[in-house]
């Protein structure tokens, strides 16, 4: 069946005034289109290179042309879906409870109890039941298929934690920007009173009826194939975005851990596989929360959709689905399924195995593995697969080949009818379930048939239901739940996260001191032999720098190595170099503080980085080319100033990356002053220069003293002056009154504070007492020590507010089920742990 | 036979722990051939939470939560209980053994919670080779308990008792090929290969007396937790325990705490802890016949 045009070739109505609409755009308008729709889903981020992935790999993409469904045909499905939510609660309701259906053999037990989503913790036979649960399904999701007649049918119910509704709302913004001509014509539906209700309806979960709950989402992370969505769901839905490392369970009770303590969680939703969800009772996960399902169980926290709700993502009970809604319901299943049988039957068995050519086999109880389609098989292969099914029948699920409707679909150049799937959204709006009034409909590629989970990418469209224009509309009116209630977004900034954007800011800084750096002496390397004896000099003091921030070894540092300090620098940015890992470091940390930024901050935060990134990538042998990408990461490094600067609000967040970035830069001028000034009092001149060039102060310098160059007035503008931003003072006045603006009156912050005070102090007298001697040259060559001793303060500084603010995340390990005899040592997290122990000692 | 259990374990840290949380399955159910007089469990320190429930397989289980930094973490039960378990049906009169699967597969009124047992679970994937090791038990018709308790006899014959070359996540693949292992290998070899033959069977955790009754060879695992297997003779006659370690027939000589579908169900004390560094385990087992 084709959904534009119906069997004898004519357009069907709720098409035309699209088409009108593409008409209207002229040759070559819709490739145009489609191109800056191509171009927004990159600039925005639903594409973006997420870490670890790597350029061009399956991506999402929006086609222009959106799938159109009248608003009668659309109430129909919703009706049919509700229907279907319902049936599958119940069933819930009693496989995790009295066990009725398996009992009286209406569901086979293969489907439960061979089912690895039957989350037996979750099931306690006689004990005390838990306290009104409430129900366990909160959002619903399917994917339908139209066949040839016409026909909607579900090719797989999403009950767990269904994914794409995200994509769906990102669809249709950037499809309203960038195809406004479109939606003129027409009514479509509107996406965000989906949204509404469901946040209301989280709210209204909280146990004991709470007011002001707090909601969070529990998402795995930023590796996720998902995270994109979990970031966007949590603002949507205004609730706090948790990974499990920033929850803890304390008595009975889920907590955020904030940087102003502990603070309970009422509602978790949950985006965090069910068998993952608490180590403790469930499969050993870092994802998870130790105790979360005593706290369950407790009664104090409402987990949504209940962590054993994937149990009816078994594409066996699809089979059973019309008896069970006859018995649970009293009703006839209104949507049906796309047919389906359970081999454990004999009598599907059998129907099977004379017609093996119409079906498509798969596991009955993971909906997530590929389907196999019998008659694709060559002949000895099938006689295999159709052995393995004999030989373990209850084992799998038979569905009949479908043949989903087309589709038109912009190629490139023309429109042509593509194959389409499309998933629709639910959420129990607290009397009925209501679906979003849209949906994700995307091509179905040859390979995913009968794919449950959302694949990384392909080729997606905006499904816009579409108020009839006479005026008959069919089906409830755009629905908006009762009142909301007033609610507050809870803002408190997780540990995690403030740890995150501390580290942002260190690691930002690390690249842009790397690259000045190298920048200063790639400049004096490609003079090559016409270096005179005081860039000679200058360069031995850049390469023990360079040795300092980690960037060369000390071999390639030594004196009269130039050859060896070239490679090593060229070293930096290939893979394991030290700039190379500093990447890396920034970009999985912007990723980790993504929803703390907007889109037009992280939009300049990635794409410059990847550009420096890019640049270099390509140096390959060149100096110039080493030379041009430093260039590029100071580019990178002062947008991400500027935009912070100008973009973020003054409260946590931004704190902890200015306080990250200047603890860095506090640290390298203290580092590299020392190095600079450690000469013969008589070459200290040689030393001053460089100092004013590795603080980018020489021209403010000139234009104090012009080109009279002493210790003292070149030490007070990079050490003392306040005003300087290169200087170490400026740091350390900003290092306190960063500080201080921590807010809340608690221990430990006036002394850091204090701390702070104390070195700018010292700072000064270091530089009083330079002026104050006779030779100033010989006081300023026996600086050095002082100075490292204060960069040393200032790295005690960064650790005592990492143990004050942040160190409330260690890393959990099981005991008693792995092989635990000979004690192993913790499996750390492969993430910032390792990465930021290592940072600290050196 | 009446029976006092101590059964202890601790954990020693090398760095304290901030925060734990354990879940134990310590506790004897009560049977008809077990009688639970008292039973005890002692937590050391004092925990911040605890809570008990019965289990999805009917097994007490509990939880132990702590909050404040500890070295070391120390439960233990105490308990006196009563068994006899029932003498075995006779042998002739226990049904064929493929009357058994097919029972167990279409799952009737009295066959549907049998059923459970005879799935893939997390630490018995299905397993051809314990398969083939078992069918020469298994010839046509046989009476079911004639094959259970000549398979019991074969893996007490045929592997060696041997502590430290094999540990709690050891496959059965591995325990078949070096022929050697503890309880909980040989009960995890035996269920896999009653499953494949489509017999309902279920890992039962609980103790072995101490000292054997007079006149009688030390029994295998005594003096530690030990593990047998439950096998489904069909609806008429139910369950049985055997205990392939010792090629016994559980009668008087075991009590039982719980039983799932393998070790990773009813694990005695497990838990998660946040921070601790290394740490070792020390566990010491006592069923003293009163």
């Amino acid at each position: 069946m084709d959904e534009m045009v119906d069997g004898k070739g004519g357009l069907r109505p709720h098409w035309r005034s699209l088409l009108g609409a593409f008409t209207a755009l002229g040759e070559g308008g819709l490739k145009e289109r489609a191109q800056r729709l191509d171009r927004a889903f990159e600039e925005e981020g639903v594409t973006s290179i997420l870490p670890g992935t790597a350029a061009g790999e399956l991506a999402w993409r929006c086609d222009p042309v959106p799938l159109p469904i009248p608003a009668g045909e659309f109430a129909a499905l919703e009706a049919g879906l509700a229907q279907r939510a319902r049936l599958i609660e119940a069933m819930l309701e009693d496989l995790y409870g009295r066990q009725s259906l398996l009992e009286t053999g209406a569901v086979p037990p293969a489907l439960v109890f061979g089912n690895a989503g039957f989350l037996r913790p979750l099931h306690l036979s006689h004990g005390p039941m838990p306290p009104a649960m409430g129900p366990r399904l909160g959002f619903y999701a399917a994917d339908l298929v139209r066949g040839p007649d016409g026909c909607w049918r579900v090719l797989s119910d999403r009950t767990s934690d269904a994914s794409g509704v995200g994509y769906a709302r990102e669809n249709r913004r950037l499809l309203a920007r960038v195809l406004p001509e479109a939606f003129r014509p027409v009514t479509v539906r509107q996406l965000r009173p989906f949204f509404d209700i469901w946040q209301d309806q989280l709210q209204r979960l909280a146990p004991g009826g709470r007011t002001g709950p707090t909601v969070a989402l529990l998402t795995p992370g930023t590796r996720h194939d998902q995270w994109f969505e979990h970031m966007f769901l949590s603002r949507e839905l205004s609730c706090a975005l948790v990974e499990g490392g920033d929850l803890t369970v304390r008595g009975g009770v889920v907590f955020i851990k904030t940087l102003r303590g502990l603070q309970r969680v009422d509602v978790l939703l949950r985006r965090v596989s069910g068998r993952l969800v608490d180590p403790l009772e469930l499969d050993a996960s870092q994802v998870g929360v130790p105790g979360l399902l005593d706290a369950q169980r407790a009664g104090t926290i409402h987990i949504t959709n209940d962590p054993g709700t994937g149990l009816a993502e078994a594409p066996g009970f699809a089979a059973f689905l019309p008896a069970l809604c006859e018995r649970l319901l009293g009703e006839r299943l209104a949507l049906a399924s796309v047919p389906t049988m359970w081999l454990g039957d004999e009598a599907s068995r059998m129907t099977l195995m004379q017609d093996p050519q119409h079906w498509l086999v798969r596991p009955a109880t993971d909906g997530n593995v590929h389907a196999v389609r019998l008659g694709q098989l060559q002949p000895v292969e099938r006689a295999i697969m159709l052995r393995r099914i004999e030989q373990r029948p209850w084992d799998w699920a038979a569905t009949a080949s479908v043949d989903p409707s087309m589709a038109p679909c912009f190629d490139g150049e023309r429109l042509s009818p593509r194959p389409v799937v499309m998933r629709v959204f639910l959420a129990h709006d607290g009397q009925d379930w209501r679906a979003m009034q849209g949906g994700l409909a995307r091509v179905m590629e040859a390979h995913d048939e009968l794919a449950g989970r959302l694949p990384r990418g392909g080729l997606s469209k905006d499904v816009w239901v579409l108020n009839e224009e006479r005026g008959d509309i069919v089906g409830p009116p755009v629905v908006m739940a009762p009142p909301l209630k007033i609610r507050r977004a809870s803002g408190d900034l997780p540990s995690r996260v403030a740890d995150d954007l501390f580290w942002l800011g260190r690691y930002v800084e690390r690249l842009e001191r790397s690259a000045r750096l190298v920048r200063a002496a790639v400049a004096r390397l490609a003079r090559g032999a016409a270096l005179l004896p005081r860039e000679i000099s200058e360069l031995q003091s850049l390469a023990r720098c360079l040795a300092e921030a980690g960037c060369v070894s000390r071999e390639a540092a030594a004196p009269a190595a130039s050859s060896s300090l070239a490679e090593a620098l060229l070293g930096t940015v290939r893979d394991g170099g030290a700039i190379h890992r500093h990447f890396a470091a920034a970009s999985r940390l912007t990723e980790s503080v993504r929803d703390r930024l907007t889109g037009d901050m992280y939009a300049t935060f990635t794409q410059t980085l990847r550009a420096a990134r890019a640049d270099a990538g390509v140096v390959g042998r060149s100096l110039d080319g080493l030379s041009h990408a430093m260039v590029s990461i100071l580019r990178y490094s002062t947008s991400v100033a500027g935009v912070a600067a100008e973009s973020m609000v003054r409260g946590g967040g931004w704190l902890f990356l200015d306080l990250g970035r200047r603890i860095e830069r506090a640290q390298a001028v203290a580092g590299e002053v020392a190095i600079a000034v450690d000469q013969q009092p008589s070459r200290i001149e040689t030393g001053l220069r460089l100092v004013l060039e590795l603080c980018d102060s020489a021209i403010t310098y000139r234009s104090r003293y012009l080109d009279v160059l002493q210790p003292a007035p070149v030490l007070d503008l990079v050490l003392a002056d306040q005003g300087n931003p290169r200087g170490l003072a400026f740091q350390l006045v900003s290092i306190h009154s960063l500080l201080d603006e921590l807010g809340s009156p608690e221990e430990g912050r006036e002394m850091l504070a204090g701390a702070a005070a104390g070195l700018l102090a010292e700072v000064e007298a270091l530089v009083e007492r330079v002026l104050g001697e006779p030779d100033q040259s010989v006081a300023a060559a026996a600086l050095p020590p002082a100075l490292a001793a204060i960069g040393t303060a200032v790295a005690g500084l960064s650790d005592r507010i990492t143990r004050r603010y942040f160190a409330l995340l260690p890393v959990a390990q099981t005991i008693g089920v792995a092989d635990d005899d000979e004690g192993e040592e913790p499996h750390r997290a492969p993430d910032r742990e390792a990465d930021h122990v290592a940072e600290v000692v050196s | 036979m009446r029976y006092r259990v101590r059964h202890s374990t601790s954990y020693h840290y090398a760095t304290p722990v901030d925060l734990s949380g354990h879940m134990t399955h310590l506790t004897p159910r009560a049977l008809t051939g077990q009688r639970v007089i008292r039973a005890e469990v002692t937590t050391s320190p004092d925990p911040a939470r605890t809570s008990v429930a019965l289990d999805h397989f009917g097994n007490h289980v509990g939880w132990i939560f702590f909050d404040r930094p500890h070295e070391r973490f120390e439960v233990t039960l105490l308990a006196e209980v009563e068994v006899g378990f029932p003498a075995p049906p006779d042998v002739s009169a226990t049904m064929a053994w493929e009357e058994v699967a097919r029972a167990a597969r279409e799952a009737g009124p009295m066959a549907w919670q049998a059923a459970e047992f005879l799935f893939d679970s997390p630490m018995l994937p299905a397993e051809p080779a314990a398969g083939q090791f078992a069918a020469t038990c298994f010839a046509p018709g046989r009476p079911i308990l004639a094959a259970l308790l000549e398979l019991n006899g074969r893996i007490r014959r045929e592997f060696s008792f041997k502590a430290g070359v094999t540990g709690v996540n050891t496959p059965v693949s591995r325990v078949l090929a070096q022929r050697a292992g503890v309880c909980q290998d040989f009960t995890h070899l035996m269920i896999a290969a009653l499953r494949m033959h489509g017999i309902p069977a279920r890992y039962v955790s609980g103790y072995l007396r101490t000292r054997p009754p007079p006149g009688q060879v030390a029994r295998r695992g005594a003096d530690q937790s030990h593990a047998w297997v439950g096998a489904w003779l069909g609806p008429a006659h139910g369950w049985i325990d055997l205990d392939p370690t010792n090629d016994l027939v559980v009668r008087d000589e075991h009590v039982v705490l719980a039983w799932g579908r393998d070790y990773s169900d009813i694990s005695p004390v497990r838990g998660v802890i946040l921070g601790g560094g290394r740490h070792g385990v020390s566990v010491s087992v006592d069923l003293e016949a009163l």
